[in-house]
């Protein structure tokens, strides 16, 4: 089991930099295909606008935009969360609504930890197993710790949440995540709230996750560095409709170390990706204008 | 080191009501005695006292109906409210159907309908609690509804990601979620089941074996025998104040691991 090979994360020791792109990159099936989405809501609004996304099992893409250009809209249109009004998103090749909720290995990371606050550490993390009656096998005990381990909640699993620092919640969060074994992840601004040294680290800590467990992440934030950082692709998307109007691919290998923020190729990137993003945004704002 | 007790946050929590309270009791005896206000006006603290020891048998038979009709209605309406709210959640046309009625309910001043209730039911004790249950039931069913229907959008979202059955998102996300709404409906509720019995039985103003707290008042009204009418007055404020102390109790000991009303923040 890969659950058994990898190395915890230390919170003090800078992240790997030996290990090797994990296979599932070169395999690249997609586990998810959003084609001509349109989600129109009952007051009118557009919340999306012919978006066609496909994400390939291993990648890490994030999701990029304005306020309100529909990218967690979109995220929860990949969850099962949210209907579309027009077009299909497959799952493994197949039609969502065909494969069904239970055919579908997904876990979310919300913008907040989102964990019961009466429920202690451990037992918010088994939650997904519990609703899933995993019962009580030794193997989702394992399960439970090996995740605590990982995400450096060790000795905390009888911890409340409020007992815990906002970037420990979202370790949390990660580690209950983590515990359904899931195709994709997605996350959606998971560490906005959290202050900039925090991030850094759980960034490194995610992307160091993702490398060992073979992952798929789709990633929404507002922050150009953190998409550079993290992703293979960066998909910038428009508001007013919502739609998604670049893709653009980092070609920085990975393991990617902090080392990487400060390197030219690095800023390069961000300037690649910040221009994409204003003229996202002056799409937006012409279209306001034009409206109004 | 030993900080003097006046640091104490706990101690002067206790002594400083305490101290006024006794101060209040000492100008009181001394202003009656002083001007020499006669019993059946005002009688003193200390006449209230006596009165407490000498009528105590009288007295207290008087509160155990009271505190039984208290309790069986405060029981009854916990569990109506509790089963009214899980009903009220199970689907908005349900709620929009059934809850003007428990508004009525509410605003329906019980004075007005208890001589119906009287009439219509010949146990007197079951009587009273009717009434009481009228008057205590509300709180705990709006609360709850409340309660169950202020969940965490994103847990909500998550459970059905998982496919969970309304049995256990009822029961492991929203009966959670409602029980600090609950505990506040109970703290309400405790105290409007005692004014509801003791406002039936006034009511009522049932005689003989069965006379509760509020019987002793009007009794002791009609014979003058005020200092008794006093002492009955204390034990119906005191039960209230306890019953109180009971749910603050219950309620923190229900949440102080996780719910902001019952942290103890410290400095």
């Amino acid at each position: 089991m890969t659950a058994n090979k990898v190395t915890p994360l230390n919170p003090l020791r800078e992240p790997e930099v030996e290990a090797p792109v994990p296979e599932a990159v070169a395999a690249g099936r997609p586990v998810l295909q959003v084609d001509g989405v349109n989600k129109i809501y009952g007051n009118g609004t557009v919340a999306l606008k012919g978006a066609d996304l496909t994400i390939k099992q291993g990648e890490f893409v994030s999701l990029l935009g304005p306020s309100g250009c529909g990218k967690s809209t979109l995220l929860r249109i990949m969850a099962g969360l949210g209907e579309v009004t027009t077009g299909t998103v497959k799952w493994w090749e197949q039609d969502y609504g065909v494969v069904g909720s239970k055919g579908r290995k997904l876990a979310f990371v919300f913008q907040n930890a989102t964990l019961m606050p009466w429920a202690r550490v451990r037992k918010n993390i088994r939650l997904p197993l519990d609703l899933d009656r995993a019962g009580n096998a030794p193997e989702v005990e394992k399960k439970i710790d090996d995740a605590l381990d990982m995400v450096g909640l060790k000795g905390f699993d009888e911890s409340f949440p409020r007992e815990l620092s906002g970037g420990m919640q979202m370790r949390a969060s990660i580690a209950r995540a983590m515990v359904t074994e899931p195709d994709l992840l997605l996350m959606d601004e998971p560490f906005g709230a959290l202050d900039e040294m925090t991030r850094n680290k759980l960034n490194d800590d995610v992307l160091k996750l993702w490398k060992e467990k073979g992952w798929t992440i789709v990633f929404v934030t507002h922050s150009v560095y953190e998409a550079v950082y993290l992703s293979s692709r960066v998909v910038v998307m428009a508001a007013r409709p919502g739609r998604i109007v670049d893709d653009i691919e980092i070609e920085e290998p990975y393991p990617r170390s902090p080392d990487f923020r400060v390197s030219t190729e690095f800023a390069g990137y961000c300037r690649q990706v910040s221009q994409a993003l204003e003229r996202a945004s002056a799409m937006g704002e012409r279209k306001e204008g034009k409206d109004s | 080191m030993k900080t003097p007790l006046i640091q104490n946050e706990r101690f002067v929590q206790v002594a400083a009501p305490l101290l006024v309270g006794v101060l209040v009791l000492l100008m009181w005896q001394l202003t009656v005695v002083a001007f020499e206000v006669p019993k059946y006006i005002v009688p003193s603290p200390v006449d209230i006292g006596r009165s407490l020891v000498s009528d105590f048998s009288s007295l207290f038979n008087a509160l155990m109906m009271t505190l039984k009709v208290t309790f069986l209605a405060f029981a009854i309406s916990v569990v109506l409210g509790v089963a009214a709210s899980l009903l009220f959640v199970q689907s908005k046309w349900i709620e929009i159907s059934l809850f003007p009625y428990a508004v009525l309910m509410q605003v329906t001043p019980i004075v007005a309908i208890a001589p119906l209730i009287i009439i219509w039911v010949n146990d007197t004790t079951w009587a009273l609690t009717i009434c009481a249950v009228i008057v205590a039931i509300f709180p705990i069913i709006s609360n709850t509804t409340l309660g169950l229907r202020s969940v965490d959008p994103n847990l909500l979202s998550m459970f059905r990601m998982y496919r969970t059955s309304r049995w256990q998102e009822l029961v492991r996300l929203r009966i959670p979620s409602a029980l600090p709404y609950f505990f506040g409906g109970l703290r309400i509720s405790s105290g409007l089941a005692l004014i509801g019995a003791v406002v039936a039985e006034f009511v009522a103003g049932t005689g003989g074996a069965k006379a509760g707290l509020a019987y002793m008042i009007l009794q002791s009204g009609y014979n003058l025998q005020i200092p008794k009418m006093f002492a009955a007055l204390i034990l119906i404020t005191v039960t209230g104040i306890l019953l109180f102390g009971l749910m603050v109790w219950m309620s923190d000991r229900a949440l102080r691991n996780w719910h902001e009303s019952a942290l103890k923040v410290e400095h």
